[in-house]
């Protein structure tokens, strides 16, 4: 018999641990030509404020040594027009046992809070919420707000009571701990980390950034072993589940978010670089939970042995 | 499910039959994909994965000049501007590279046009050369402009001669090849001079701004393909973003051919 791969996410049932990042994976169906979406435990998709935003100027991404460098600036159609254009996929993605986890943006406390508030209303086939308070490529909201613990409390605790579905937040890599802490404190179901880590890339010959703004968004493999340190960090701070994020290529970087203390693990970039990656990571996550002699993943969790 | 249609664009395992060098620092690569090569349209274009080049994980996106349906191949013409391009020029005969396709929407290439004006600078001319393939298998007459910086970063001029029924005209910034300057200059002559339904143009946006400008003056259909950097090629990262009179769109799947009167260039 085949290992159990089952696990819950602050309330969210996952049939296995696979995620998706947001920004990473669009609204799933753009995967649909590539392999059925169902498979994974969860998608989530692209953040999504109460109105449509229109993004930042082009160029939006680089490639950088390990990876890439991005400042789309979270262009989104609204909530209204997320639900309008993919609800029905959504939804069918849910009945076919796939979780969806939407993910949600805002400049301010009331924006997030209306965005939640059309979420509550327009989708019940959201599972969870997850509140994007770690985007670098927005000028006010994202991580200007989800990188100090008071900031990140009260978004969270402007939005808790908006809503019965479970809460996750997409951290910043930044002050893991005591962020994290308070999070948990004001009623976060569940932790996703990390978003991009902020970093720049420039054209020396022209001398202009390579990307429209100064600084964007890094992910792909170099920001792997950060964010397993941070969620195992995350891990020793708080006991609500945690989603690890970053730099996952294959079955045993999934392997290591779980041994640090994830309970879910998303794939990123690697979405866009091998657009069918999902199923391999997920046969090899599966060999290796039976090659540690378990029939259940959860006994794997926080399992680092040092 | 009814959702949004997902690209049409899948992954092939295509055999490299040739990669070599046209002009200075620009390389051709013939690829074994004979599904891919029945499907590909004129303006449509591919994403491929180099292996082994750390400074470049997402595919390179690059545009094709020419299918051979028999064969079971397509023709790439690339320039070798950054690590990643430079590792495929590393690739070998006999290799196997990782290529997504189809990709994008394509030139519409109108049945009825009696005269066309196809104007490229720089890689722009690639798939400005698929496109006046496409042209010479109809009855429209295209006249080509093909600019580049300098002489030795042209191609394909002896094939597109024989192919096309109009005009080639040459420009180059310093006058070694043809005229001297931007493709603009004959472009904007041979506006002027014969009644076109039909212009393409894929180049630098100021090349394409000018002569898409002339031509929705003049009343004529305008098709402009943008380059943008992207990190996937079929809808999920929203990198390749264009600015159009209808808000934000995508080079990917909107794109990359646009009609001019819906972009809004810089």
């Amino acid at each position: 018999m085949s290992a159990s791969l089952a696990v819950n996410l602050g309330g969210i049932a996952m049939k296995n641990p696979l995620n998706t990042a947001s920004g990473t994976f669009g609204y799933g169906w753009q995967f649909e030509g590539f392999y059925d979406v169902s498979c994974l435990g969860a998608i989530t998709t692209k953040g999504c404020a109460a109105e449509p935003w229109e993004g930042n100027d082009q160029p939006r991404m680089a490639d950088v040594y390990g990876g890439m460098i991005n400042s789309v600036g979270l262009q989104n159609p609204g909530v209204r027009g997320l639900v309008e254009q993919c609800g029905d996929y959504l939804s069918g993605l849910r009945a076919h046992g796939c979780a969806v986890i939407c993910q949600v943006a805002g400049h301010s406390v009331d924006e997030y809070v209306a965005a939640v508030e059309l979420f509550e209303e327009l989708a019940p086939f959201a599972s969870g919420l997850e509140i994007n308070i770690s985007c670098p490529n927005i000028a006010c909201g994202g991580i200007a707000m989800g990188s100090t613990p008071e900031g990140a409390a009260e978004v969270i605790r402007a939005v808790r009571p908006r809503t019965k579905k479970p809460l996750l937040v997409k951290m910043a890599p930044a002050r893991v701990p005591e962020i994290a802490k308070a999070l948990e404190a004001e009623g976060a179901d569940a932790l996703t980390l990390i978003n991009s880590i902020p970093g720049m890339a420039i054209d020396v010959h022209t001398r202009r950034s390579k990307l429209s703004k100064p600084t964007g968004g890094l992910s792909g493999p170099l920001c792997h072993p950060i964010a397993v340190r941070m969620v195992w960090e995350a891990a020793h701070a708080v006991s609500i589940p945690l989603c690890g994020v970053g730099g996952v290529r294959s079955g045993e970087d999934v392997a290591e978010f779980i041994l640090a203390g994830a309970t879910a693990v998303s794939i990123g970039s690697q979405n866009l670089f091998e657009p069918d990656c999902a199923p391999r990571i997920l046969a090899e996550l599966e060999t290796w939970v039976e090659e540690q002699g378990t029939r259940d993943i959860n006994d794997l969790r926080g399992a680092l042995e040092c | 499910m009814a959702a949004p249609a997902p690209s049409k664009g899948r992954l092939f395992c295509a055999k490299v039959m040739a990669n070599e060098p046209v002009a200075s620092e620009i390389n051709r690569i013939v690829l074994e994909a004979p599904e891919l090569a029945a499907s590909l349209r004129a303006g449509q274009f591919v994403n491929v994965a180099v292996e082994g080049e750390a400074r470049q994980l997402t595919r390179i996106p690059l545009s094709f000049t020419d299918t051979d349906e028999r064969a079971g191949t397509i023709e790439l013409i690339y320039a070798l501007i950054g690590p990643g391009t430079r590792q495929l020029s590393r690739v070998g005969e006999g290799s196997v590279l990782s290529v997504l396709g189809p990709l994008g929407n394509g030139w519409s290439i109108p049945e009825a046009a009696k005269r066309a004006l196809l104007v490229s600078g720089g890689t722009g001319t690639v798939p400005i050369f698929a496109a006046a393939l496409a042209l010479a298998k109809s009855s429209t007459i295209a006249d080509v402009v093909v600019g580049a910086r300098t002489k030795d970063l042209l191609w394909g001029l002896a094939a597109l001669k024989e192919k096309v029924g109009g005009e080639v005209i040459v420009a180059t910034d310093d006058g070694s090849a043809g005229e001297r300057g931007f493709a603009s200059e004959p472009a904007l002559t041979l506006l002027s001079k014969h009644p076109y339904d039909l212009v393409l143009v894929c180049g630098p946006e100021p090349l394409m701004k000018v002569v898409s400008a002339r031509s929705v003056e003049l009343g004529i259909d305008c098709e402009v393909s943008l380059e943008r950097t992207m990190a996937c090629g079929f809808g999920a990262c929203s990198t390749c973003a264009v600015r159009t009179v209808h808000g934000m769109k995508g080079a990917c799947m909107d794109g990359p051919v646009f009609d001019a009167k819906e972009v809004v260039f810089p």
